[in-house]
């Protein structure tokens, strides 16, 4: 029997690198968190390239349909590289500054993608757990990273606890499908429900833990309780993977369980996801209002961003999927710029996490401040930049459907949250300077900044190439119209 | 009553369930009982992954339940660490003493 | 007859046992009981044919995770009494939550049906007794079509390991260890000093 490999090769890669990294840390004397660091960076866009070059030609199954390769995994997975390596890329400073550097933080990161990496193209449900687990495993560790720091090893407990509460409600909800169904495979149970339409009663309950287990690890509502602690808690650059990889992993999986098996059951699991759309959006923007802490008002925003990627999904439909992959990709770049510069807030060489000290900020370093503006005017959705689209993807796919309250309310959250981002504009602007921040901004950063910053501001004059690779990706998850 | 089928198993695997969600509830405080409430809960799964294979004449469900056990001792394994580096930092393993990140 | 018997036995002691894990004064109580609870489950585990899981669960999770558990609520100092605080006072909205959580899953239990053409979709068949042992047919299956999963919980295992390592390995000054090769190494040139003393001169 004979395999063709190409397919895992960007897993493959990954993994290699992975462990090779860990053997280089283990024998070579002295410090190498950094040379590990940059090697993983290098590792993530090899794996990038191969991905590009094994993606091509359509719908590919490896091990018996365990693994699948299609046009939407490949979107995917290349965002949560991208996001991977501009993340690492921005803690190569922050960790030696902070005296926390050690060459297992690059080793785990790379394995955390690769976890994200193998369920993103799960076409079984055992797929989806073990990769489900094994980026949860290294999230898990990286939480707690700062060992001696008292609230990152407490955000590590909570997110653990909470993370293993929600994989065994996840499992729980499986068996039951298999338990019905006498098959863990996509596609089969796929076929099934289009042959007989109804399903039972287990089903129905089985899709209902497997939707509750999905919206902790995407920290949707009523499922987030855990996000802002462990956000303010773990330490930034983490918190800042946290933000981005994951989330994009996981919301896709989500996309492909309810297009895929479930694909013919929409109307039982699409007024779920109607709901926790709604209540994600109604929490982000409230409870973001009253923060004070930069980091976890991202957490509240990160939450208000997953309700409004959710309104994309709620309607099931090739159009909505597309809105969602693009509403991502634009996330992933607002977020990583948005947390360059919160881990640039350093004064006197402390890192600084509170609102209040962005004061003044256009005065004393106003490239910093044009930054965080655009970035901030983008998420809350005002064009012309990047974050207006987004929303408008996923919103005409909601009144495309039909679905119009949905869509109002979403419009509605949009204008609630616009008011905290701009009172970060407000600080920032109008506000007089308290302290400057310290000078000298780290190469990485800027990159970091500068492509995000761009990718935000010039979407409106060439969406073309975003459009198209995300609507040939949307197009792989239905097959045959 | 002296038939032993599905049914019954899958009874047992819903009580055990129950019984670690409701540990979790009754037992915030203390992560120990958390984790081990935990254990329950996977416990279930795999029964009722095992009922189902064996009553399906299936060896998926027992495949599944074995990789169940895998993960699920790494799990543990980290778990704990965490647990003990949170109490070398704390002196307690009192979760709801969550003062320093209010929920 | 015999068989039922023995089954309600397993499951009776693996829900008592489960009643008193979670509600244990002591942890170390708790643990006991999970792993009296682990070992009823095996015996369920033999009961549906699993005998293969049944041994796994009994020398992995007894043997290692549940003696792990126990390390670590003996290691750790646990003050008992405070964390037993508020325990009462979650018990009623606990409990009706947990009857309520019940009461669904045995209504959907009472009619369970499975897919119509189950027999059709499911592709592993469990091989007939005496034909190959259940150890064998599982072992078929994961060293051939689920290679993939069983390299990846490989990796999984790792990044366990590392994950503790990374958490709990701390190098401590000051620690002394012994060192076979320094020990070794030494002789009698570098580590006795001959000296002339002088009579009533003292060193």
């Amino acid at each position: 029997m004979t395999f063709n490999l190409i397919p895992v090769l960007p897993e493959l890669l990954v993994a290699a690198a992975a462990l090779a990294l860990l053997m280089l840390g283990v024998f070579r004397k002295g410090d190498s968190t950094r040379d590990a660091t940059v090697l993983a960076i290098f590792a993530m866009g090899a794996a990038l390239v191969t991905l590009a070059g094994a993606a091509g030609g359509g719908r590919q199954e490896l091990f018996n349909g365990l693994f699948v390769l299609d046009g939407f995994a490949a979107f995917a997975k290349g965002m949560v590289l991208v996001a991977s390596a501009f993340t690492l890329a921005m803690s190569l400073d922050y960790l030696k500054r902070e005296k926390i550097g050690r060459f297992e933080y690059p080793v785990l990161v790379l394995f955390a993608t690769l976890g994200m990496m193998m369920m993103i193209s799960a076409g079984d449900f055992l797929s989806l757990y073990l990769g489900l687990e094994t980026q949860s495993l290294s999230l898990y560790v990286l939480a707690a990273y700062h060992r001696d720091n008292q609230r990152a090893t407490e955000a590590g407990l909570k997110y653990f606890v909470l993370g293993a509460l929600a994989s065994g409600m996840l499992l729980y909800g499986v068996s039951l499908v298999y338990g019905f169904a006498g098959t863990t495979s996509f596609d089969a149970l796929a076929k099934l429900f289009s042959a007989h339409g109804a399903p039972s009663l287990g089903v129905v309950a089985g899709l209902v833990f497997v939707l509750a287990g999905l919206a902790f690890k995407i920290s949707a509502v009523p499922f987030h309780m855990w996000t802002p602690d462990v956000y303010e808690g773990a330490p930034t650059p983490v918190t800042a993977f946290f933000a981005v990889a994951p989330k994009i992993a996981a919301l896709t999986l989500l996309m492909r369980v309810l297009m895929g098996p479930f694909g013919e059951l929409t109307h039982q699991w699409s007024q779920i996801v109607t709901l926790i759309s709604i209540a994600s959006m109604a929490v982000g923007s409230f409870a973001a209002i009253s923060q004070t802490n930069i980091k976890r008002l991202m957490a509240y925003s990160s939450i208000g961003h997953v309700g409004f990627a959710l309104v994309g999904l709620a309607p099931g439909s090739d159009l909505g999927v597309q809105g969602v992959l693009v509403y991502l990709a634009i996330y992933l770049f607002m977020n990583v710029g948005a947390f360059a510069v919160i881990l640039s807030m350093r004064q006197k060489g402390r890192m600084v996490e509170g609102i209040a000290d962005l004061a003044g900020l256009s005065k004393t370093s106003p490239g910093m401040a044009f930054v965080m503006a655009v970035l901030m005017f983008s998420m809350a959705g005002i064009p012309p930049m990047a974050g207006f689209w987004g929303k408008f993807y996923v919103f005409m796919a909601a009144v495309k459907a039909g679905m119009w309250t949905l869509a109002i309310l979403g419009v509605l959250a949009s204008v609630v949250s616009a008011f905290y981002y701009l009172r970060i504009i407000k600080v920032m602007y109008f506000d007089e300077p308290v302290e400057a921040f310290d000078r000298g901004i780290d190469r990485p950063m800027r990159l970091v900044m500068a492509v995000s910053t761009l990718v935000v501001l010039l979407f409106s004059f060439v969406p073309g190439p975003l459009l198209t690779s995300a609507k040939v990706a949307a197009a792989a998850l239905f097959p045959a119209g | 009553m002296f038939e032993i089928g599905l049914a019954q198993y899958l009874t047992v695997a819903a009580i055990l369930f129950t019984l670690g969600v409701f540990g979790i509830f009754l037992n915030r405080k203390n992560v120990i009982i958390i984790m081990m409430s935990i254990e329950l809960i996977l416990l279930a799964v795999n029964l009722n992954l095992v009922a189902f294979s064996s009553f399906l004449n299936d060896l998926v469900g027992q495949v599944f339940a074995m990789f169940i056990l895998t993960v699920a001792a790494a799990e543990a394994a980290i778990g704990l660490a965490i647990v003990v580096v949170f109490f070398r930092n704390r002196g307690t393993i009192a979760v709801e003493e969550i003062s320093q990140l209010k929920g | 007859m015999i068989t039922a018997l023995i089954f309600y036995m397993f499951a009776a002691i693996l829900v008592a046992s489960g009643v008193m894990v979670i509600s244990a004064r002591n942890p170390v109580h708790s643990v006991l009981f999970l792993i009296l609870c682990f070992f009823n489950a095996a015996g369920l585990f033999l009961l549906l044919g699993a005998e293969f899981l049944a041994m796994v669960l009994v020398v992995v999770y007894v043997g290692a995770v549940a003696v792990l558990f126990l390390f670590v609520v003996m290691m750790l100092d646990i003050n008992v009494a405070e964390l037993r605080a508020g325990f009462l006072q979650y018990l009623p909205t606990g409990a009706l939550i947990g009857v309520i959580l019940l009461a669904e899953l045995l209504a959907m239990f009472g009619g369970w049906a499975f897919a119509p053409d189950v027999e059709a979709i499911v592709q592993h068949q469990i091989p007939a007794v005496g034909h190959v042992t259940n150890t064998e047919a599982l072992g078929r299956l994961l060293y051939t079509d689920y290679a993939y999963l069983f390299q990846a919980s490989g990796v999984l295992l790792l990044i366990a390991m590392v994950g503790t390592i990374l958490l709990t390995l701390r190098r401590r000054e000051g620690v002394r260890k012994q060192k076979v090769a320094d020990q070794i190494a030494r002789t009698g040139r570098n580590s006795v000093e001959i000296r002339k003393v002088p009579t009533g001169g003292g060193i």
